[in-house]
């Protein structure tokens, strides 16, 4: 059970991870590869600020904002200088790895012992729970630190799922949009493109970074290595997504990106459970997205000569 | 009110690849002129109109507009002075958002992009009962993608929106070349119609010689980079299609008798 609860945590915690490569991957076609390094980024800034004594709640505000400059930094490359959008990512990423050295002063801040979002929530949970240490749902015991956790954090991701929703039905999130699905049409109408896309990098990686922040709090740790990745798993739970709610309305793509987000976690997690090497991960989330990418175009292929064979 | 002083600009300077799109182009435009432009494949036509709209910014000359000088403004700044409607359907509206967000956009043209709810029911009453004008049926479809709709409808739409907000200069670039001989008649239509009722100053590039016959009270014919002739008032008011068609031929025995020479010469110095 708690094996569930903890896929589920992260599953959420992810999902923001998951809305911010859709921004940037879905919503710009944008290849923004620095979440690599934003999401340590936001990890980074959380615990050197939570091991310093700041509030957790401003510390893991913090670590949007950081992700959110280094977002606004790739889009000014791409946009202003012209660079190559993969490029400007891997520079930024690439840059962010001796920021975050720096940041955190080691290559690991474990957060032992210090007042974070998790204690919050463990506090939070005995007040509402009585002090009690467990609840009973349908016959299992479930710790109250992991029910309150998984709450709290459910409800972070659902008020940011409405946030963003809300945002790009606005003037400024409705041209966002438009930018992405056609730039001389924007233009045309006295938008600014490039700022635009800054600004969309930006909240892309203030989400990142934000799951980063929640990620190292929830595991006790900020590591320098923990962003490798990520990228790759916001991709493929973007495309579990889309998978499941079959549609391009953005309600529920939103939805779906969470949804894909905590199914690809549960999967992962069972797998681990039923003996896959941890090392091969990354390579068969790699191969995931790979398959899911040439899926559509294969199939069309499919379909279109047993069309032809059919007419032979 | 528009002007143009000696614009010219080359693609692709000092490489094979270089052409001279439009050399020293003046041009000036009254308060509510309806011009028609027309002219051979490649002759600059459709350079001349982004020239004006910024989509790229001029090599040499000046661009003013009621007096201010624009000539080194972006696109985008332009755009709150000029309403655009383009050849391909596909470039004037944005396929995944729906009618309405297109609209509301377009009823933003030139102002800055807020945290307002962009279509509360007041917008959406308004854009409803301005679609219905087209007469198309597609004040049911405001919710619907319009990468969903033809490409007639979509030129339609794309006309509502460069003229949602009363442009100081509408600029119409073939836009009806793509569409079916009854699309395009009736986008035709509606573009006379909301360039009369709103007296716009417009620039409109056209590849039928029967709209420039018939439309505006200006003709300019262009070849090889440069205005060759302009017809106004009365003038172009006796222009037939027959006269079009003429001094076409004209500029093509012209351009035989330069090329005939230039061998001639070539063969006899060279
Ligand atoms: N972006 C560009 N880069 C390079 N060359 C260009 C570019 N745009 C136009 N040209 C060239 O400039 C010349 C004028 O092109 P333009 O599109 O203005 O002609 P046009 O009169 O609109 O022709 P058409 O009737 O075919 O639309 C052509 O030779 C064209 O190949
Ligand atoms: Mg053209």
């Amino acid at each position: 059970m708690s094996l569930l609860i903890g896929a589920l945590t992260i599953g959420f915690i992810l999902s923001l991870l998951a809305l911010g490569v859709f921004i940037s991957f879905r919503i710009f076609s944008f290849p923004d590869i620095t979440a690599d390094g934003s999401s340590t980024l936001g990890a980074a800034v959380a615990a050197a600020m939570i091991v310093n004594g700041v509030n957790p709640v401003v510390a893991t505000a913090a670590g949007f904002a950081a992700g959110f400059v280094a977002g606004a930094v790739t889009g000014t490359l791409a946009t202003k200088f012209k660079i190559n959008g993969l490029l400007s990512g891997i520079l930024v990423m690439t840059g962010l790895y001796s920021v975050n050295l720096h940041i955190m002063g080691r290559s690991n801040v474990p957060l032992l012992g210090e007042k974070t979002l998790t204690t919050y929530a463990q506090a939070i949970g005995t007040t509402v729970l009585g002090g009690r240490t467990s609840l009973n749902v349908m016959g299992w015991e479930v710790s109250t630190l992991d029910a309150s956790v998984l709450g709290l954090t459910f409800v972070a991701i659902a008020l940011t799922g409405v946030l963003l929703y809300a945002f790009f039905q606005t003037h400024l999130g409705t041209a966002m949009r438009a930018t992405g699905d056609n730039s001389r049409m924007i233009r045309a109408l006295g938008v600014n493109d490039g700022n635009m896309i800054v600004l969309g990098l930006a909240v892309s990686n203030g989400l990142v970074a934000l799951s980063g922040a929640f990620l190292a709090q929830y595991q006790g740790f900020a590591d320098v290595q923990m962003g490798i990745g990520m990228v790759v798993w916001g991709l493929a739970s973007v495309i579990i997504g889309e998978a499941l709610v079959g549609t391009r309305q953005l309600g529920f793509i939103i939805c779906g990106a969470v949804m894909g987000s905590i199914l690809f976690r549960l999967l992962v997690a069972i797998a681990l459970r039923l003996g896959l090497n941890p090392n091969d991960l990354k390579l068969i989330t790699a191969v995931f997205v790979f398959l899911a990418l040439i899926l559509p175009s294969l199939m069309r292929k499919f379909r279109s000569r047993r069309v032809r064979l059919s007419h032979a | 009110m528009l002007e143009l002083r000696n614009v010219t600009k080359v693609f692709n300077p000092g490489t094979p690849n270089e052409v001279r799109a439009i050399e020293g182009v003046d041009l000036t435009l009254e308060e509510g002129a309806f011009v028609a432009i027309i002219g051979t494949n490649g002759s600059g036509k459709s350079t001349l109109l982004n020239a004006v709209a910024g989509t790229f910014l001029v090599d040499s000359g000046t661009i003013s507009l009621d007096g201010t000088d624009i000539t080194r403004w972006p696109e985008h700044r332009r755009a709150s002075l000029m309403g655009r409607v383009f050849q391909d359907p596909f470039t004037g509206t944005s396929p995944n958002l729906t009618i309405a967000e297109n609209l509301v956009l377009a009823a933003q043209r030139g102002l800055p992009r807020r945290l307002g709810w962009a279509l509360n029911r007041k917008a959406k009453d308004e854009i409803r009962a301005r679609v219905q004008q087209l007469n198309m049926g597609l004040e049911h479809l405001i919710d619907n993608p319009i990468g969903s709709l033809s490409g007639g409808q979509r030129q339609a739409l794309t006309l509502l929106m460069a003229t949602w907000l009363k442009p100081r200069l509408l600029l119409l670039d073939e836009h009806t070349a793509a569409l079916d001989p009854k699309s395009a008649d009736q986008v035709i239509a509606l573009t006379d119609a909301v360039v009369t009722r709103d007296r716009l100053t417009t620039l409109m590039v056209t590849h039928s010689m029967h709209q420039a016959a018939n439309l505006g009270d200006q003709l300019i014919m262009m070849h090889r980079g440069r205005i060759i002739q302009e017809f106004r008032g009365a003038e172009k008011r006796r222009t037939r299609v027959d006269d079009l068609l003429a001094r076409f031929e004209e500029v093509r025995r012209a351009d035989q008798l330069d090329e005939t020479a230039a061998e001639m010469l070539e063969r006899t110095y060279v």
